[in-house]
């Protein structure tokens, strides 16, 4: 069954319709929140509460991107999320020892000192991306998540996010620069077919 | 070579993402054509970019397709919920009928209870302690009662000395046998019906729920 149908069954109350097209994009709804919280829990929290706001709000859905309309749903939900973790702060995500003191690693600091072969694996790549995305605000993290990791064209940004292609290009400028930066000191972990151009100057 | 400005770096930026004008997308070619510092940064955006674009994908923690209660979807009211309500309705009638009808029965039950205990009995005096006795009672003609084993009562204070009580059997011509408590038959087929209801209108919305369920459950396997 081809998407615009399932969309319109789904929006006559039909849940099987609905989760046929909550197995088709919940891949990329939870990545995205996970590119944006950082966190799995929460991540997972606010994908399934933004497909459950979909179902309720699928008649407001009014044709185009169906992806990005479903996108904006969760970025929403992201916001909420971070605005809740900023009323209640938790506890840092840093590991400690049993002292309670902070463990510096590879995961969460640039170590210039350590052996890049030692550290060259995906998931360390991971993490200094997912370091580096938290460091910007999120407005910008959003747009580079949209656009640079899941893949999504200017005019669907602008969908999620509700601004102009203008804006979307400025922010994505500015993330991209600022990430680059960021990334530069994390070159021991990138490999080496993407180590940043910055470096040679280094 | 000049350090390329904010403007320079946002152009770039969407010329890597092929969102320049033709004519834009020229005129910046030109430019890194000839500026090694723009060239550099388009290179270090690319590379940026394809550092993002590289970040794996994570495998998700369960699926997230929502269940009937997380839809916020009830069952279909059965069709036989009007017929279940009358039900009820009915049930409830002659569940307060019943127990209107015993409270009634007790009513009159009570009433007729004072006449009893006015009879021989209170004359009589039927004592309790001191064992089995037959003797004398005072204020009677001195006829020896035969005692019997099917009652005894608390004499009335008057009826003994002080700190003595006695049992006393009562007889077939002194104590009036009492009539039994009328069987209220109706009280009994109101509440057998009243039951019987109820447990049809639970079957029934049982019933239907589970059919709801059968089928909504083999719609999701399709």
């Amino acid at each position: 069954m081809d998407e615009p149908t399932l969309i319109r069954d789904a929006q006559h109350g039909d849940l099987d319709a609905f989760n046929t097209l909550v197995l088709a994009y919940q891949d990329i709804v939870y990545n995205t929140a996970l590119r944006i919280l950082g966190d799995e829990d929460q991540s997972a929290d606010a994908s399934q509460e933004a497909f459950i706001s979909a179902f309720r709000a699928l008649n407001s859905y009014r044709g185009g991107s169906f992806r990005a309309w479903l996108l904006r749903t969760v970025t929403n939900a992201c916001y909420d999320e971070l605005r809740r973790k900023q009323r209640r702060p938790t506890t840092p995500l840093e590991p400690e020892t049993d002292d309670g003191d902070e463990v510096e690693t590879p995961r969460w600091l640039a170590d210039p000192n350590a052996s890049p072969e030692e550290q060259l694996n995906q998931a360390e790549l991971e993490h200094a991306i997912q370091h580096c995305l938290e460091n910007l605000p999120t407005d910008f993290r959003t747009v580079v998540v949209l656009a640079d990791i899941q893949g999504l064209d200017y005019s669907e940004v602008a969908v999620v996010v509700k601004k102009p292609v203008g804006t979307i290009k400025s922010r994505l400028a500015r993330a991209r620069l600022r990430l680059r930066e960021c990334l530069q000191s994390f070159r021991e972990l990138l490999p080496a077919a993407f180590r940043l151009e910055g470096e040679r100057d280094l | 070579m000049t350090t390329p400005s904010f403007r320079d770096v946002e152009q770039l930026s969407a010329f890597l993402d092929g969102q320049l004008s033709q004519a834009e997308k020229a005129r910046l070619e030109a430019r890194i054509q000839s500026d090694p510092a723009l060239a550099a940064a388009l290179a270090d955006l690319h590379q940026a970019r394809a550092i993002l674009r590289r970040t794996p994908k994570r495998h998700l923690p369960h699926n997230f397709t929502l269940t009937l209660k997380m839809a916020g979807i009830r069952p279909p009211v059965p069709r036989l919920v009007p017929a279940l309500g009358w039900a009820s309705a009915v049930a409830m009638l002659l569940f307060i009928l019943t127990l209107g009808t015993n409270l009634l029965g007790q009513i009159s039950f009570g009433a007729s209870a004072p006449m009893m205990a006015a009879a021989p009995m209170t004359s009589e005096g039927f004592g309790l302690g001191g064992g089995l006795a037959s003797t004398q009672v005072p204020g009677t003609d001195n006829t020896q009662v035969t005692p019997t084993v099917e009652a005894f009562v608390i004499t009335a204070p008057e009826a003994t000395s002080p700190g003595q009580t006695r049992l006393v059997a009562p007889t077939a011509n002194l104590v009036p046998k009492a009539t039994p408590e009328p069987v209220h038959i109706w009280l009994y087929i109101w509440l057998g019906l009243a039951a019987v209801l109820i447990a049809v209108a639970l079957l029934i919305r049982r019933a239907s729920i589970q059919a709801f369920r059968r089928k909504v459950g083999i719609k999701r396997n399709k």
